[in-house]
């Protein structure tokens, strides 16, 4: 797949701390790619060194083989985390006035942007004050005015942030589709239930840090291992004595049972001991959530199961 | 430069759509129309009504003290000779209660009083109007007393006081024939150009402060990540100058088409469009305009380090007033304009717009190489404030949430 955006070394400091370490990693066409990580993790910022609002110490920025100052800002759409509108102008201004920023045609511009606003259930308010619009109203009209030129990359920064249910619905098909148009997108995000339906692939970030970088399906099969949860009166030594039980985690009367990798499950099932004391089971997934949380507090059982098995 | 232009465009288009900026721009001239006009309303009577004033004049001064009533704009009288002796007179008021009636006699001529009597309705003015006709009622007398044209010249010569400089004599001599020329040299010339750079200035400064709010609030609306991603921090700041430059220089013309009828028909004998434009005009605005960029720069740079103008602290309050500064030496200007507060302010760029244009407006002989030194310390200073201003601006304008602390700015500025 053709690669729109490489980024390669990017290394940042802020006074004596340093926020970025080497972080590296490529969009290409047509795919959703996702920065995840805990709040403070440098996501915003390695999306503002790629948007040249920030300058990186070290490391560098490709966008079809320009660099820098280069780069035609015009192709690429953005949508930053801390966002707003003027207030006291007209939705359909204010979307003009961001394609023309980006050089983009105005007659073409108003087109789209009226099929737009009738896509995002806004018909007919093109000709309202951004003040007289509700939050998640004027979060459509952002996004809009992130996608009226056409771009080849659309950068999102916290998409969802602040979104009600439906709304977010509506921004994930939206962003889908663009994507599937050919659109290349990066997008970062600290909502994995909401990334994990749609993206292709994944960085997760740390402290400034790569933690995962891989495909989501390959995220899922290393490191989304299966995990039993008992209810019932066991102890840890018995319960860690089980076939194949990597980790447990004993809350009580509640246990949980970190399984490995590959297993298949109804031979390991068979294995259980019969003198367990089950007064409920339950076997599932673990969640790219999961991963996430251990990641933010630093736990990390993706480090010791990567660690395992990568 | 393009994208700075997309940017001014958006500003002007913007801020002209805007309700309020309407508003202010149709009721600011409105409001000094107002407390120009009305006072005098409130106060003067004596404006609308004319007051019959009844001359029984028996010296022969009646033929000079008509024009002069008639030229004077101040006063409305109807002047009408009379034979009439004032017990006849006094009957009439109560039929016209707004006339006059002034008696001008052998009387007045050897003692110099002026019997007057006058209706209820007449304004309480009147006595001291009548002061006007003092003059020609002094020269019946002198011309009476049977004087030479020298004694004549002589005592209707007022005296006149001169400051003379020892160690200066040509400044002595100027100024002599200065004084000299105080009578010849209509204020109005050098005043109208100086009146119009100066409403050019003060239209620009309010102009500027809309530049800092503008810098400030697209902080607050956080619009400002999303503008970076198509343009530079310095486009988007030169894009704001030159935005609501524009917007100043339209506020100006709209305030010139109600200033302009107005001055002619308020000051009928004077040519204004004839003064109006001068090259002395041009060289005033050029002024002005430097004056615009040097504050422009500021408050673009101030806006960008506020969130919420009105929570800054001491130090952007104090930059806030550095344009109202040439107020606390205005005085000292005035009284002389060529003395060492107006030169100094002259040369320091935050009075010196102002105090130039007001010392042009004052003097006759321009001092050109102040003005030149003057015009070059600002463009230097323009330079520096401009390159200051967008360092603060690119930090500043990005960060969210707080106002920046001086000591924030000052490590901004020597990044």
């Amino acid at each position: 797949m053709e690669t729109v955006l490489t980024v390669e070394g990017l290394e940042k400091s802020f006074k004596n701390t340093k926020v970025l370490h080497n972080i590296t990693f490529d969009v290409h066409k047509g795919e959703i790619m996702a920065i995840l990580g805990p709040n403070g993790a440098g996501k915003s910022t390695t999306i503002r060194n790629i948007m040249g609002i920030m300058y990186p110490d070290d490391g560098c920025v490709t966008f079809h083989n320009h660099q820098g100052n280069e780069i035609p800002r015009h192709k690429i759409g953005y949508l930053p985390e801390e966002r707003g509108l003027y207030k006291n102008v007209k939705v359909m201004d204010i979307i003009l006035y961001f394609a023309e920023l980006k050089d983009y045609p105005l007659k073409k511009a108003k087109e789209r942007a009226i099929q737009y606003l009738e896509k995002f259930g806004l018909e007919g308010k093109e000709n309202v004050s951004v003040e007289e619009l509700s939050k998640g109203m004027g979060q459509k009209v952002q996004f809009i005015g992130s996608i009226i030129h056409e771009p080849e990359l659309l950068i999102l920064d916290e998409p969802f942030s602040g979104l009600d249910p439906v709304s977010q619905d509506v921004f994930k098909q939206e962003i889908k589709e663009l994507a599937n148009n050919g659109t290349a997108i990066l997008l970062s995000s600290h909502q994995m239930n909401l990334v994990e339906e749609m993206c292709d692939r994944l960085f997760m970030i740390n402290r400034g840090q790569k933690v995962i970088y891989d495909s989501l399906k390959d995220v899922k099969s290393k490191y989304a291992n299966f995990k039993c949860t008992i209810l019932g009166d066991n102890s840890v030594q018995q319960l860690e004595s089980i076939n194949q039980v990597s980790r447990v985690e004993q809350d009580g009367y509640s246990s949980v049972l970190y399984l490995e990798q590959g297993i298949e499950l109804p031979s390991w099932l068979h294995t259980l001991p019969n003198d367990l004391d089950i007064v409920e089971l339950k076997v599932d997934r673990i969640s790219l959530h999961e991963i996430f949380i251990d990641v933010a507090l630093g736990r990390s059982i993706a480090e010791e199961v990567g660690g395992t098995y990568a | 430069m393009r994208n700075s232009i997309k940017v001014g465009k958006w500003e002007i288009k913007r801020n002209i759509k805007n309700k309020s900026f309407i508003i202010s721009l149709f009721l600011t001239p409105l409001i000094f129309l107002f407390f120009a006009t009305v006072p005098n309303l409130l106060s003067g009577n004596d404006y609308d009504t004319t007051t019959t004033v009844y001359v029984n004049d028996q010296l022969g001064t009646f033929e000079m003290i008509e024009p002069i009533i008639e030229e004077n704009n101040m006063m409305n009288w109807d002047l009408t000779e009379t034979n009439e002796e004032l017990p006849a007179v006094q009957e009439r008021f109560e039929e016209e209660p707004n006339s006059a009636y002034i008696q001008i006699d052998e009387h007045t001529a050897e003692n110099g009083v002026v019997t007057y009597v006058k209706g209820d309705d007449v304004s309480p003015q009147f006595s001291n109007q009548l002061r006007i006709i003092e003059q020609p009622l002094k020269q019946n007398q002198l011309q009476s007393a049977n004087l030479t044209e020298e004694q004549l010249e002589l005592i209707s010569t007022p005296i006149l006081f001169e400051a003379a400089d020892g160690n200066d004599e040509s400044k002595a001599s100027q100024e002599e024939t200065a004084t000299a020329e105080i009578g010849m040299v209509d204020p109005f010339e050098s005043g109208i150009p100086a009146a119009f750079a100066g409403l050019v200035l003060f239209s620009i400064v309010i102009t500027g402060m809309m530049i800092f709010q503008s810098a400030s609030q697209e902080k607050k609306d956080k619009v400002a990540e999303i503008i970076l991603s198509s343009v530079t921090p310095g486009e988007l700041m030169q894009g704001k100058i030159l935005g609501y430059f524009v917007l100043g220089l339209i506020q100006v013309g709209v305030w010139m088409l109600f200033a302009i009828p107005i001055a002619i028909y308020m000051l009928d004998d004077v040519p204004v469009l004839q003064y109006l434009f001068v090259p002395e005009t041009f060289i005033l605005v050029i002024i002005a305009i430097l004056g615009y960029l040097l504050f422009a720069a500021l408050f673009v740079g101030l806006g960008a380090t506020l969130e919420d103008a009105s929570s800054g602290s001491n130090f952007q309050g104090m930059v806030m007033m550095l344009p109202f500064i040439p107020v606390v030496i205005i005085g000292p200007v005035l009284s002389d304009p060529s003395g060492i507060v107006a030169q100094v302010g002259s040369y320091i760029p935050f009075t010196s717009p102002t105090i130039l244009i007001l010392r042009l407006a004052i003097l006759d002989e321009w001092p050109w190489i102040e003005i030149l030194i003057g015009i070059a310390i600002l463009l230097v200073s323009i330079w520096l404030f401009m390159k200051l201003a967008g360092k603060i601006f690119k930090v500043g304008i990005l960060i969210y949430g707080k106002n920046a602390t001086p000591q924030e700015i000052w490590k901004w500025l020597r990044a």
